[in-house]
């Protein structure tokens, strides 16, 4: 362990029974040339300071826990290579989210936002089990596959400005996942979501920055989501006008 | 003593995993008026049941049946599995995975719109349901997002269990300590149904992710409930070397090669056992198969020791991108490997417990009101060695069953005496605090748990021997002892991580114990318990489950018969 | 440390139980990596502002007469105008760039049974109209058309 390179880690830390705000603390720590961030912060928690608090758990990039940011960026940190960044890391808890502790971020809001866009396949009438499978083509699965993907990181939230700004804004992943299911094709919601999508967490809000699509670990684009549900929500409020409610599918 | 806050709901379910979710619609769509608790240590999509990547098995195409699926369930167990328990699972499968399907799971598809299968080890036929290659993610996030629609479960996000509490010989409740407050809340319920997954982080290498401490077999455990089976562990023959990141059994499943330093097919070119079957041969086997390849000296040099080769070169880019998509990500990322032109590096890697708490067809223990499911539970469905895909079937079969007998069970109950159940809460409390950034004899944490793990890789791995496991079984004995005198240093009430991680080390050193000592008494080899010195199957002596009951003078190991069906044991080849 | 954002952002319904720190905005918004581009293409808004009142003003000059409208047009034809113009040209190449680039991707994937086309035929067609149209207007004011 000793003959490998250190690279200095300053962490934000912050414990709300004793520090008035958040502040930093550096850490030297020897790093393998295949360590991923998450293996130095580990390292740091074992054996500098068990005092220090993060999230993780899978390792592997699927379970969405470990998000924060480094040197500035949005990051899965189980994801991103020590070997890519340089001699001094900051690694501080994700923007636009209010502070738990240390690098652990309140994650009660995005929930409320995500429950909003009823992220299920809502249908008139529920198909019996005896039934069987719905019948749905590898075209109509590619419509909304790669909305799906959504690991719930967090990441484009940290990385949006609207976020930054309006609270209400339902954000990237929520309005992904509604989008994702309003395009699933037993799904028989949209025009419900639709009306969400143009109420208090307007999707409107979004101004075309594409950070979140950016910095996305799964690729999961939600600022095509996002876009495609304003297009989405204004063909459903103009054929509103014209038609009664009843007379659409 | 201090008063905690007590809470009050009918049904708990412990762990928000694929079996906890399952459990929890369970339980609230068969009774309208139940109130369900989902209290788990992580926020529900965090569960480890997202990293599951290949498939989820059942009965689909007309060339299968029941029967069959059943037969190479039971083959796989090693004629360990319980058959009773088997034909319910086999029966259920299909409707378990159709009605997740209604709740929006991205099943892969064939042309003409029916529910794409793809070829597993072990099973004579396809009959694998997958979601390109995150099944366990999509299978996850379905039941969360679904879950959603019902008020009447009611969620405590990073609640870490960390007793049950009984009263009159029943399960009342748990005590919970909430990760971001500090404190230790009473949660009375009248059934309490453990889906805590299984505890694979008593290995040094795993596939498991770090939440994976076996909490709930332990919690049971503690109060007298026996562990079953415990000495099997399944070890997955493709984990990337260093990280013990899983490298799903459909690269095989979609005509992946594994080849040792030669480049040769050594499951093909010599007898592993596995017949015809090559790379889609038991887990158990395979795994065997590359630890003798490397002990000849055809493993393949890597900076994490030897390993073998997974070569998807032959596949083709169009294939490895639609039907492995994450496989190739995961080979890039954390391997430097891109599959569709290189070799990946594999070496088995701890994946699985077959054993876990000791329940029936219910889900009930010996304990009333207290159920388990999914991974932390041994009904048994996977005896001796786990067929792939079969186990996230397994939560939602076993999860679904559990959720029900629990509200039923609820309904026909009663609460306990209050006082004496939030005292037991309340002792947790103080138990706690005293815990949190205490100096003791300055053992640290983490050197405890690197040398458990190191105890278990020597004494339980793929190959076991007697004295290995008898020195493995004093040394989790002396850790145990040792683990009395850790010293912590985060003394924070908000959020603290290290007295969580001192209490799933506790957690994890019981469940450790029962590893060893069980494999210690199995005197044979069966399924993923093999043994150097014991290599044949004995269906005379050992053609039984093993119990583990804890004991302050050390584990008490008794038996248990296994329920034989339609199909009586015989020599298990492919 | 980065500069605060909105008190409430992220923020749940009701306040969790521990006290917690505020949120702080990306650390390189506004001027820092690609927030740099995304920043500039929300600023032009400030040009497009000072256009409408320019505009506004030129229909106001219409009602004054043939030489007030005389004056106004030497008048545009000042350096700092022409500097203002050719920022408001650059401006909206930005913005018409940027903002065609996102289309392919804001097509939802079908508009009830019709499917969109695909990505580079929308980029081709959103780039004819565009040149058309401003071909059209060329033509209009210099006297071509409608001479």
């Amino acid at each position: 362990m000793s003959d490998l390179p250190k690279k200095t880690f300053v962490v934000t830390r912050f414990d709300p029974d004793q520090d008035e705000a958040p502040r930093t603390e550096r850490y030297e720590v020897p790093c393998h040339p295949d360590w991923k961030v998450l293996d130095a912060l580990n390292y740091i928690k074992d054996e500098i300071d068990g005092t220090l608090s993060h999230r993780w758990s899978c390792r592997m990039a699927v379970c969405g826990s470990c998000g924060m940011q480094v040197n500035g960026e949005p990051s899965l940190t189980c994801k991103q290579p020590v070997s890519e960044l340089p001699d001094t890391v900051e690694v501080a808890p994700l923007a636009n989210f209010p502070v738990i502790r240390d690098l652990v971020v309140e994650l009660e809001g995005f929930l409320e936002k995500l429950k909003q866009v009823k992220p299920w396949i809502i249908r008139a009438k529920e198909k019996a089990v005896e039934e069987g499978t719905h019948s749905q083509s590898p075209a109509e699965h590619a419509e909304f596959k790669q909305f799906s993907m959504c690991i719930n990181c967090m990441l484009c939230y940290a990385a949006c400005p609207v976020v930054a700004n309006e609270p209400e804004f339902l954000g990237p992943a929520a309005i992904a996942l509604g989008h994702r299911y309003s395009t699933d094709s037993r799904d028989e919601g949209a025009a419900e979501r639709n009306e969400i999508f143009r109420g208090e967490g307007t999707v409107f809000s979004c101004s075309y920055a594409n950070e979140c699509s950016e910095v996305c670990p799964k690729h999961v684009d939600p600022a095509a989501a996002v876009n495609q549900a304003k297009f989405n929500a204004v063909i459903d409020w103009a054929t509103g006008l014209v038609l009664p409610r009843g007379g659409r599918e | 003593m201090s008063v905690v806050e007590t809470l009050q709901h009918d049904v708990l379910i412990v762990g928000g995993g694929a079996a906890g979710l399952r459990a929890a619609i369970a339980a609230v769509e068969a009774d309208p008026e139940a109130s369900v608790a989902l209290v788990s240590k992580v926020y529900p999509m965090r569960s480890h049941t997202v990293s599951a990547e290949g498939g989820a098995a059942a009965v689909a195409r007309d060339d299968d049946t029941l029967e069959m699926h059943g037969f190479d369930t039971v083959k796989g167990s090693d004629f360990l599995g319980d058959q009773d328990v088997i034909q319910y699972f086999v029966e259920q499968a299909p409707r378990e995975l159709t009605r997740l399907e209604h709740w929006g799971c991205p099943w892969s598809r064939n042309e003409d719109g029916t529910v794409a299968t793809r070829a597993f080890g072990g099973m004579t036929t396809k009959r694998t349901w997958y979601a390109a290659d995150k099944v366990g993610f999509h299978m996850l996030h379905s039941l969360f997002q679904h879950s959603l629609r019902f008020d009447r479960i009611v969620r405590y996000d990073e609640q870490f269990v960390t007793r049950l509490l009984v009263d009159e010989g029943q399960v009342r409740g748990v005590a919970a300590l909430d990760v971001r407050e500090g404190v230790v809340r009473c949660i009375r319920g009248r059934s309490v149904v453990l889906c805590t997954g299984g505890g694979g982080k008593i290995f040094p290498f795993t596939t498991n992710g770090n939440i994976k401490t076996g909490d709930g077999m332990a919690l049971a455990y503690r109060i007298g409930v026996p562990l079953k089976d415990m000495e099997f562990v399944q070890y997955h023959p493709t984990g990337l070397p260093g990280t013990g990141i899983l490298i799903t059994e459909a690269t095989r499943g979609e005509g992946g090669h594994v080849k040792n330093v030669d480049g040769e097919r050594f499951l093909v070119t010599r007898d592993y056992g596995v017949g015809s079957k090559a790379e889609l041969g038991p887990r158990d086997m395979i795994s065997r198969a590359i630890v003798q390849e490397i002990e000849a000296g055809r493993g393949v040099d890597g900076a994490y020791g030897e390993h073998a080769h997974l070569d998807l070169t032959h596949l083709g880019e169009e294939k490895i991108d639609s039907r492995l998509p994450m496989v190739r990500e995961l080979c890039k990322i954390y391997a430097g490997v891109d599959p569709v032109y290189e070799p990946i590096p594999i070496r088995p890697v701890v994946h699985y417990m077959m054993g876990g708490v000791d329940v029936d067809i219910e889900g009930a223990t010996l304990v009333s009101g207290l159920f388990a499911a999914g991974e932390t539970a041994c009904v048994s469905l996977n005896g001796a060695n786990r067929l792939g895909s079969n186990s996230l079937t397994e939560c939602l079969v076993f999860g679904a069953r559990s959720g029900e007998a629990a509200v039923a069970f609820a309904r026909g109950s009663n609460d306990g005496a209050a006082q004496r159940i939030d005292e037991q809460a309340a002792a947790e409390q103080a138990r706690i605090d005293a815990l949190r950034g205490r100096k003791r004899g300055g053992e640290k944490l983490a050197t405890l748990r690197n040398e458990m793990q190191g105890a278990m890789e020597r004494g339980c791995g793929v190959y076991r021997e007697a004295a290995s496991m008898q020195q493995t079984c004093r040394e989790i004995a002396e850790l145990q002892a040792r683990f009395a005198e850790v010293s912590l240093e985060d003394t924070s009430r908000v959020f603290n991580t290290e007295v969580v991680a001192a209490l799933e080390l506790a957690n994890m050193l019981d469940v450790a114990e029962t590893v060893a000592n069980a494999a210690a008494r199995r005197n044979e080899s069966r399924g993923a318990h093999t043994r150097r010195d014991a290599t044949a199957r004995d269906d005379v002596n050992f053609l039984h489950h093993s119990l583990c009951y804890r004991d302050d003078a050390g584990p008490r190991l008794e038996t248990k018969p296994v329920t034989l069906g339609r199909w009586e044991p015989e020599e298990r080849k492919y | 440390m980065a500069r605060p954002a909105h008190p409430e952002a992220m923020a749940p319904a009701k306040p969790g139980r521990t006290r917690t720190a505020p949120p702080h905005r990306p650390p390189k918004f506004p001027m820092q990596g690609r927030y740099r581009a995304y920043t500039l293409f929300d600023a032009t808004g400030a040009v497009y502002l000072l256009m409408g009142f320019g505009v506004l003003h030129a229909v106001r000059t219409l009602g004054d007469g043939e030489v007030a409208w005389q004056a106004l047009l030497s008048g545009w034809a000042a350096p700092l105008y022409v500097a203002f113009h050719l920022l408001a040209l650059v401006s909206v190449l930005f913005v018409g760039v940027r903002f065609f680039r996102l289309f392919p991707k804001a097509q939802p994937p079908r508009i009830g049974p019709a499917k969109p086309p695909p990505g580079p035929v929308i980029l081709g067609m959103l780039y004819a109209v565009w040149i058309g149209v401003t071909a059209l207007f060329v033509g209009i004011l210099s006297g071509g058309i409608f001479g």
